[in-house]
């Protein structure tokens, strides 16, 4: 038997921010998304699921069931700029170098960033960070902004409408994103986990699907 | 140790501004005799735009008062027409004419 004690001292958890962005391009030939390479500059990604509306059903004079309908991922992405390798995704195509022509066919890709947690005791990111992967992201063509220097010299914020495809997770349904969250995975694995998104001396970065993560940090 | 941009950006603004009038004073002592006409400016800030959760891009703001008996002044024509300058006002003190700007490097 325990009382319920709300607002402990270092339990104060909050989220803010987001860094560390890492565009990952899809394979074919492999059917993986690797090739992982940082995107500078990530000022806002904005998620934003829908679905799971409810359906009521009225039989016998009663609300006899009520159906809910598939959820559905997608999400904002806003940064000062973008990786390169990003404009195959972006519907663009380079057809002599430094020559880019739009309204290609959009390449679907992989994107993983990061949040921080404070708490009243721990500063952010010192209290832990989660880790959002996004997978089978399809970036929308999207309004771009572009204004004449003046006295008040700002970097034109750039923005994409990502919508998802779900990957297959085993014993669960079909998912376009996973979240790590550093205070309750296991450290080593969470290293290891760190070194397959970010790349290491041995590896280059890539984006795992949720069963090989699921392997490797174990159990729930 | 890192080249200091700041510091590198301002002489480059001090040059600038050399070309319109040897008697530039950056953030002069109060004893100092000024010669006219002359520029006298100081760092008022440091604008930063954010990503990643740091200063991203990051913009020294500089106050700059232009000081010249002529009321028309070839100088204050001058920086009028520069790019991320802007006039802020115009005052009489002494019987100078004190003409300041803010500008962003």
């Amino acid at each position: 038997m325990s009382k319920i004690v709300w607002d402990a001292l270092g339990e104060h958890f909050y989220e803010t921010g987001v860094d560390h962005g890492v565009y990952y391009g899809y394979d074919s030939t492999q059917n993986a998304f690797n090739n992982g390479v940082p995107w500078n500059g990530i000022t806002a990604v904005t998620e934003s699921p829908s679905g799971a509306e409810p359906s009521p059903i009225y039989a016998d004079n009663i609300k006899y069931l009520n159906l809910i309908s598939a959820e559905d991922y997608a999400a904002t992405i806003e940064a000062l700029t973008y990786p390169d390798e990003f404009k195959i995704s972006d519907g663009k195509a380079d057809i002599a170098t430094g020559v880019v022509i739009g309204q290609q066919t959009r390449k679907i890709f992989g994107f993983s960033y990061r949040t921080l947690i404070g708490s009243d005791t721990e500063a952010a990111g010192t209290a832990g960070y989660v880790i959002h992967l996004i997978y089978n992201c399809t970036a929308s063509p999207s309004e771009k902004s572009h204004n004449t220097v003046n006295e008040n010299p700002e970097g034109a914020t750039m923005s994409w409408s990502i919508s998802t495809t779900p990957v297959d997770v085993e014993g669960y349904k079909p998912t376009a994103t996973v979240e790590i969250d550093s205070r309750t995975t296991p450290a080593a694995k969470l290293a290891q986990l760190e070194a397959i998104l970010y790349g290491s001396v041995s590896s280059d970065p890539r984006l795992p699907f949720p069963a090989e993560i699921a392997t490797l940090v174990g159990a729930a | 140790m890192a080249q200091n941009r700041l510091r590198s950006k301002r002489l480059r603004l001090d040059n600038y501004l050399k070309t319109l009038t040897p008697n530039v004073y950056f953030q002069p002592p109060a004893s100092i005799m000024m010669s006219y006409p002359a520029i006298r400016y100081r760092r008022s800030s440091i604008d930063a735009n954010f990503a990643d959760n740091l200063p991203y891009q990051a913009t020294a703001v500089y106050e700059l008062i232009v000081i010249d008996r002529d009321p028309d002044s070839d100088i204050v024509e001058e920086l009028s027409k520069q790019p991320k300058t802007i006039h802020v006002r115009h005052y009489t003190s002494d019987n100078l004419n004190h003409d300041v700007f803010r500008t962003y490097v």
